[in-house]
């Protein structure tokens, strides 16, 4: 059973208070923060409010939702009406939104204990969380090791049990990849699925909200809730795909799993060989494993960066010390004080983005950067269809390696966007993906498989996932950390 | 000018800014409503809070299509929204939401009296940016205007002269309030135009380099600014130097234009499609429900009321200046026998009522179209004759009431053939004098003998018809 | 080829200052992405297209006044304010 049936059942039976679990999350958050940093605001008060009002409701004997009185956090680029949201950045630093993101707005309605904010890199730009003004959230298997990027904060809450689930955000993989390197299930769902309405973008034609959580289950249910079509986002649709956890015990027989040989160049060894074993492990549930060639694949890194930054440096253009965040304190007159603003308040990955994104755009450069990379996306989509005629999910790593030590992947930019290569596919083509545990290396830290499904595929490819968390429940480890249920 | 050696033709080419006159801002809820206390206007979306998000007002894409058809533009089958990049404090997202790659009309021209068409390029939907105030070296900015929507009217450089870029204007203002769409106040700022302006050697076709005269608000000022711009650029060019591409601004106060060019805006927009956005497809059947719904535009009146009730041009010029004031014209003509006549009733007597230019676009006058009507209909039959006619407009114009509370029975009749013939007959007999004056030639002895009829019919009688009578008499 | 005065220029546009001695080597980490980014050139330009993720069309809303914001809310976060404006004060 995953941890939110689990919590659920727990409350509905009264075997604990809502505020006795709530005190005791946030006592496990004190104890371990110090070292995994997964938070970056802590809201005890809301919390235990909220808490309380869940108790009322079981005293008075009422039913209460599967979500009601489950503790879970955001991650810090969704907006938080009165509470800071500042995407780990200098420049939103105080800043206290004045609504909530729609995703927030649903589950606070469903009575959700929100623990708090969690860390996360820079504007989400990043792959080892390292790029947040806050430091790094590290690994809870390790905490030498990174948790990932960018929503690392939320990875390593979930592992590290300080919270039942997280939401994050995936752009070019900031849910997959640390929910990966920290042992956990992230999904990402099909663009346009969940409401982007209050999400601080990055990319705006890549990001999508998902749950990072301990079981498929939970990243299930949580994507259920939140899965809903927004009047304030015009490129929100909802669940098309209809809801998921209805559909996790369907068997998968006769399933053609897709590994596209691309997907296996330059991983590492114990990653493939894990991936290699997963795909065993699905043949013996009667799948049928099928190899292909999608060559496009090697264009994804680049068009990748050339979109995202390119949109990123047209969203970030707004911080400039005039209506929120931070405003530099000298300068003479308004040109001076934007640039100073945001010169002292953008971090280097996100200023090295901004410029990438600009000269992409600017004149003599549009064609042959954007507008081919945009193009290109249509190519990518393209293969991404014909693929998915011989075969109902893609199997593939998440990361081609495992968690780096802290301090490790600052250095080359381009070297550390390599990581991201098995990612960002999904994103450009706006598909879902779920990465899901599926083995350790020799230092015993987690890999992650990713399961990638056709547009509004979320029902089969978290089937499939559940269907190997059923058959090989020893890849789902847990860690030293927080709440034992 | 006239002076040079060299004589140099103006061209001239509109980028027209009009505010449309929706209930809500193009992206957001809030009101479009003038002023307003600072900031009250204003909403998470339209100050460009982190997250927030665009969602397309459906009636700006209605109206800027009514718009597009106004001017005989095409009416594109897909639109798609872009992001101009730049960086200024009144724009809250450093991006201003507008569209350059497939922007909703296309085409289009705008024709002048003199039957020259200045064509348009496109017209384009975008959302207007805050305002700042500036107070000795402090920027003060208010959002309320922020995300306002507009349509950008961008025409191709076909002006040739100072008048033809005033009628330009004014026709553009006229039509676009016509059919609806925008006050088009240039004083409040819901219409404001950057003039692009270059000279040419006449009788050359290579254009020169030209400049942008930015945010001109009122038709004098653009006036003003253009030939103070011909007259620097002629000169410059004149005395061997060379006119610099740049965005000018004119300063109302000396009535020169100046650089607004600095180092800070290095200007780059780096338009791309706006991914928060989605396509806008026009499907033929609304553009042609929304071309059902416009009404007779004023060129097409204009025409009417001239070729069809040959009123003069001058006059139907006034009559379809508002739409109002046309409306109330083609009530007033129903079912008369000269619609000459009401046009001078309107412009004759009750213009001097409505004196301003907004009274006459509101066009509120005391007496019904109907009324008018009314009265009209009366003269057409000869009960009454026109100076009766015009007493009592006046009093028809004070009271509000009906022509027949002024005009009694006694007043009216007339008199029949019969009656005329015998009163013709009765002054031809009685006035020897005036019938020999008349026949050796005296024209004038006529009217002794019309006179005589119209005492003796106590005025009633149609002095026309008495002429035409006696003359017959006479032989 | 990526120039000094190309990352001078988009600089400006981006409303950055990048410090002289940092000039030189953000030039070379710029070219570096920009080689990367290159590797595009050479890929098949196929007539698909891309118009819109799910290529949705016609999303609008009705042109219903929602009750804005007091400007008390919408200055809450402004760094500087006075008379209800958001406010840059000259410090020259």
């Amino acid at each position: 059973m995953g941890s939110i049936a689990k919590i659920h059942e727990m409350l509905q039976s009264k075997q604990v208070s809502c505020t006795e679990l709530t005190k005791s999350y946030l006592e496990e958050i004190e104890k371990a923060n110090g070292e995994l940093n997964a938070y970056v605001c802590v809201t005890p008060d809301e919390a235990l409010q909220t808490a309380a009002a869940v108790d009322k409701k079981i005293a008075a004997g009422e039913e209460i939702g599967l979500l009601e009185g489950v503790p879970m956090a955001l991650k810090d680029n969704m907006s938080t009406k009165g509470i800071d949201t500042t995407c780990c950045s200098k420049i939103l630093s105080g800043y206290k939104p004045i609504y909530d993101a729609t995703v927030w707005e649903i589950l606070k309605a469903q009575n959700a204990v929100m623990l708090g904010k969690t860390n996360m890199d820079e504007f989400a730009m990043g792959s080892s969380c390292e790029n947040s003004c806050f430091g790094g959230a590290m690994n809870p298997f390790n905490t030498c090791h990174v948790a990932g990027g960018s929503s690392g904060g939320a990875a390593s809450a979930v592992g590290g049990n300080i919270a039942a689930y997280g939401l994050g955000s995936d752009t070019g993989g900031s849910i997959r990849q640390p929910a990966s390197f920290c042992g956990v299930v992230g999904l990402k769902p099909t663009y346009g699925a969940v409401s982007r309405y209050g999400l601080i973008a990055y990319a705006s034609s890549l990001d999508q909200i998902g749950p990072i959580t301990k079981s498929v289950e939970d990243a299930s249910l949580v994507f259920d809730a939140i899965a809903k079509q927004d009047k304030r986002d015009s490129t929100s649709l909802g669940a098309v795909g209809g809801t998921t956890y209805d559909k996790l015990n369907n068997d998968i027989k006769g399933m053609k799993i897709g590994i596209a040989r691309e997907y296996l160049d330059g991983v590492r060894d114990d990653v493939k060989e894990a991936v290699l074993a997963a795909a065993k492990v699905y043949e013996s549930l009667g799948a049928e494993i099928v190899y292909f060639d999608l060559p496009v694949l090697k264009f994804a890194l680049p068009v990748y960066y050339i979109i995202a930054c390119a949109e990123a440096s047209s969203n970030l253009g707004r911080y400039d010390g005039i209506r929120y965040g931070y405003k530099t304190a000298h300068y003479t007159g308004t040109h001076d004080m934007i640039c100073r603003t945001r010169s002292e308040g953008f971090g280097e990955e996100v200023k090295r983005r901004i410029l990438l994104g600009t000269y992409v755009l600017s004149a003599g450069y549009y064609d042959a950067y954007y507008k081919k990379a945009t193009d290109l996306r249509g190519t990518i989509i393209k293969a991404f269809n014909d693929a998915f005629t011989h075969c109902d999910v893609i199997l593939a790593p998440t990361v081609p390696m495992t968690a780096f030590e802290k301090g490790h992947a600052v250095s080359d930019p381009v070297e550390t966007y390599l990581t991201d290569i098995c990612t960002v596919p999904v994103n450009i083509a706006g598909l879902p993906g779920v990465s899901v545990p599926c083995g350790f290396n020799a230092d015993g830290m987690p890999i992650g498989m990713q399961l990638i499904g056709k547009s509004f595929g979320e029902a089969t490819i978290l089937n499939a996932a559940y269907q190997y968390q059923q058959a090989a429940p020893e890849q789902f480890k847990d860690t030293k950390w927080g709440v034992k249920l | 000018m006239g002076c040079k050696a060299v004589k140099y033709e103006l061209v001239s080419g509109f980028e027209t800014h009009i505010e449309l006159s929706t209930k809500t801002k193009i992206f957001c809820g809030c009101t479009t409503q003038f002023g307003g206390e600072p900031n009250t206007h204003c909403c998470p979306v339209c100050i460009g809070l982190p997250g927030t998000l665009p969602v397309l007002n459906r009636e700006v894409v209605r109206f800027a299509i009514k718009a597009g058809l106004a001017v005989h533009g095409k009416i594109a089958e897909v639109a798609k929204m872009d992001r101009k990049n730049y960086c200024y404090p009144d724009l809250a997202k450093a991006y201003q939401i507008s569209q350059l790659y497939e922007p909703l009309i296309i085409g289009g021209y705008i024709e002048l009296n003199s039957g020259r068409k200045i064509r348009l390029h496109h017209i384009h939907i975008e959302e207007d940016a805050g305002k700042l105030l500036h107070q000795h070296g402090d920027t003060y900015v208010d959002y309320n205007r922020g995300g306002v929507p507009l349509i950008e009217i961008v025409s191709e450089p076909d002006i040739r002269s100072i008048d033809e870029a005033k009628e330009y204007v004014e026709k553009l203002q006229q039509v676009m309030r016509w059919v609806g769409i925008s006050d088009c106040k240039m004083q409040e700022g819901s219409m404001r135009c950057d003039v692009n302006i270059s000279v040419r050697p006449e009788g050359t076709e290579a254009f020169g380099t030209r400049t942008e005269i930015k945010n001109m608000n009122s038709i004098t000022n653009i006036a003003r600014a253009m030939a103070y711009e011909y007259e620097r650029q002629v000169d410059l060019i004149e005395s061997g130097g060379k006119v610099v591409q740049e965005t000018l601004r004119f300063d109302d106060a000396t009535g020169t234009t100046s650089s607004m060019r600095s180092k800070e805006d290095a200007h780059d927009y780096r338009y791309f499609r706006d991914p928060d956005l989605v396509t806008i497809n026009v499907p033929r059947d609304e553009v042609e429900a929304l071309r059902a719904e416009m009404p007779e535009l004023p060129g097409e009146k204009f025409e009417r009321y001239v070729d069809d009730y040959d009123i003069p041009e001058k006059d139907a010029a006034l009559l379809t200046k508002y739409r109002n004031i046309s409306a109330y014209f083609d009530k007033a003509i129903e079912g008369v026998k000269s619609p000459k006549t009401v046009s001078n009733f309107i412009i004759g007597q009750i213009f001097r009522r409505v004196e301003t230019e907004s009274d006459k676009e509101v066009f509120a006058v005391a007496t019904s179209p109907e009324q008018l009507n009314e009265l009209v209909k009366l003269l057409d039959s000869g009960k009454i004759r026109n100076n009766l006619a015009k007493a009592t407009l006046e009093k028809m114009l004070d009271s509000g009431k009906g022509a027949l509370e002024f005009i009694s029975e006694s007043d009216m009749g007339g008199v029949d053939d019969n009656a005329l013939l015998a009163l013709c007959k009765a002054a031809v007999e009685g006035n020897p004098k005036a019938v020999e004056d008349f026949k050796n030639g005296k024209e004038k002895a006529i009217k002794a003998l019309v006179g005589n009829v119209m005492k003796n019919s106590r005025g009633k009688a149609d002095a026309v018809a008495a002429e035409a009578k006696i003359k017959e008499l006479i032989g | 080829m990526v120039t000094r005065e190309d990352v001078e220029n988009i600089a400006l546009l981006s409303k950055l200052f990048v410090p002289e001695e940092e000039l030189d080597g953000l030039t070379a980490s710029m070219q570096e992405i920009i080689d990367f980014a290159d590797a595009i050139n050479n890929a098949p330009v196929s007539d698909e297209g891309f118009d819109n993720i799910n290529n949705l069309s016609n999303v609008f809303r009705e042109d219903e006044v929602v009750p804005s914001y007091p400007a008390s809310e919408i200055l809450k976060n402004a760094p500087e304010q006075a008379e209800d404006h958001f406010l840059v004060r000259n410090r020259e």
